[in-house]
């Protein structure tokens, strides 16, 4: 009993990984509808930009908010220069515009950074608390308090800012939000960069577990696909309860069907992705459109 | 027509339309300050696309002008904050938001935080049955409370010019009969401009000081609502009767 709560604790961990991530990708698709495959990239260069400064030898607790400020207005700039050419084009078109964002931002962290792994800081204490046979490390914990922190943040932004409640107003009816004085193109932007910021709190907890190299985010973004798409693409509770749910089971499945081992553990992402699809497309929490004409 | 120093919003030679489709081909009509206008004519004649240019939604040549500002060529936020409120064909209405959240997008260029909450007090006096229905989806209510929330929310802007895209569209008689009251009352009590695209000239000239009729995408005929109800042609096109 107490190796299966450990498991379940250990999936949880991960499973707050791929919820950051997930949560990330529904900002930009309720804003805007499209899914962005280069999410988890923009989360790996944030990470390279974190280190950058920790390198330099500045402290974790300065690096990160300067990082998640650069994400932030880098998040807009692509919204603007890539991103913004293109709006109003078919959905595809957008889509294939992310990939070869995903493609360009990888290569050039490769360019950058080079592609050797780097060893990346917890900003988290090593060791555990023990509780009853189960023991819960500070990292796990930590991981899991920063998650549950950018999601009462966010929630607090779209619930209780004015600036929130014109995100909605543009991500339900863009052309309406335009008729009450709403700049909606800089909605848009304020979206991307705020994914970006949510991405890069991702990609920079992510770093110490993995360690720090260009395709460090390629597993994690599959895994926060079938997170978002668990608890729906456009629910942000979703995302992080699909993430720790995907966590679980990937670390469930892994620890106790020996077939799937930990060699096939990334199956288990892509039966979720394919089970919720066919059964329930708009996902755990998202809304099947049910309004009164 | 009315005397020059009673225009307030005008339009001047404007075509507009949708890519290479003009739709309207040379328009020219004025709206004294505090007037009701209705904008009558058949289906196709260009009435939307009208109110869409004076909003900004659709691009255009020529001019407009609201109290001597132009309008043309600004996007639809830059003539929100101008002060023109469109309440456009099918309501726009913010669906999964409460009502109350879509009336206080209504006010969202304003910070005069005070006047909002009046205001909002203002809008459930016109609408006594949407402060029943605050927290409610507004994608939940009827059409008629829908419409409601529209012009509630158009309202919050403290609008100088109302835009009304067919206002009745969809809705039951009596429904549309008490909405027409409620956009008089407003009129008569916030001394707010009104333009107003109907299908229903009756109604429309029953609330209204001045009309113009568009016909493929032209002014075909202009005047107070008393010679635009007298006027045979209009009686027999639009209004279903001879005088």
């Amino acid at each position: 009993m107490a190796d299966f709560i450990q498991q379940i604790v250990v999936g949880l961990g991960s499973g707050a990984i791929y919820a950051s991530l997930a949560l990330a990708l529904v900002l930009i698709y309720r804003f805007t509808g499209i899914v962005n495959f280069a999410q988890g990239e923009l989360a790996m260069f944030s990470a390279y930009i974190a280190w950058t400064f920790l390198d330099a030898g500045v402290p974790f607790w300065i690096a990160l908010p300067i990082t998640l400020a650069i994400s932030f207005v880098g998040g807009m700039l692509i919204e603007r220069i890539v991103i913004r050419p293109v709006e109003g084009a078919p959905e595809l078109t957008i889509v294939i515009v992310t990939v070869g964002l995903f493609i360009f931002v990888n290569a050039a962290a490769g360019w950058i950074w080079s592609f050797l792994i780097k060893d990346f800081p917890n900003p988290f204490p090593d060791g555990a608390l023990r509780a009853g046979g189960v023991s819960v490390g500070y990292s796990t914990l930590g991981v899991l308090a920063v998650v549950g922190v950018v999601m009462g943040l966010l929630y607090l932004l779209f619930r209780h800012t004015k600036i929130g409640l014109g995100m909605r107003a543009v991500a339900t009816n863009p052309e309406s939000a335009r008729l009450v004085g709403i700049r909606v193109g800089w909605v848009l932007a304020l979206g991307w960069g705020l994914a970006a910021t949510v991405g890069a709190v991702s990609g920079i907890m992510v770093a110490p577990l993995l360690f720090l190299e260009p395709n460090m985010m390629g597993g994690v973004l599959i895994y926060a696909f079938a997170a978002a798409t668990l608890g729906g693409m456009d629910s942000p509770v979703g995302a992080v309860v699909g993430g720790l749910i995907v966590g679980v089971a990937e670390t469930l499945a892994g620890a106790y069907v020996d077939v799937i081992g930990s060699d096939l553990k990334v199956g288990v992402p892509l039966a979720i992705i394919l089970v919720v699809l066919l059964l329930r497309p708009q996902g755990l929490f998202g809304k099947a459109a049910v309004e009164r004409a | 027509m009315k005397d020059t120093a009673g225009e307030f919003l005008v339009v001047e030679d404007l075509h507009a339309g949708y890519g290479d489709a003009t739709v309207l081909h040379g328009v020219n009509l004025t709206v004294a300050r505090g007037e009701v206008c209705a904008i009558l004519g058949p289906n196709g004649a260009g009435k939307t696309t009208l109110l869409r240019a004076l909003s900004g939604m659709v691009k255009g040549r020529g001019a407009i002008r609201l109290d001597g500002a132009d309008l043309l060529g600004r996007s639809p936020d830059a003539v929100a904050r101008l002060g023109v409120a469109h309440v456009p064909e099918g309501r726009g209405t913010f669906m999964p938001l409460t009502v109350e959240e879509n009336l206080r997008l209504g006010a969202f260029t304003r910070r005069d935080r005070a006047a909002i909450e009046e205001d909002l007090e203002r809008v459930y006096g016109y609408f006594p049955v949407l402060k029943q229905r605050l927290k409610q989806p507004a994608g939940s209510l009827s059409g008629g409370e829908q419409q409601m929330v529209a012009l509630g929310r158009a309202l919050m802007l403290r609008p100088r010019v109302l835009l009304l895209d067919e206002p009745s569209l969809g809705l039951a008689p009596l429904v549309t009969r008490e909405l027409f009251g409620i956009v008089q009352a407003i009129n008569e009590q916030e001394r707010t401009t009104v333009v107003v695209v109907e299908q229903n000239a009756h109604l429309a000239l029953g609330i209204a000081q001045c009309a113009h009729v568009l016909e493929t995408g032209r002014i075909v005929l202009s005047g107070t609502a008393d010679e635009i109800q007298a006027d045979e042609q209009v009686a027999q096109s639009y209004l279903g009767y001879r005088v």
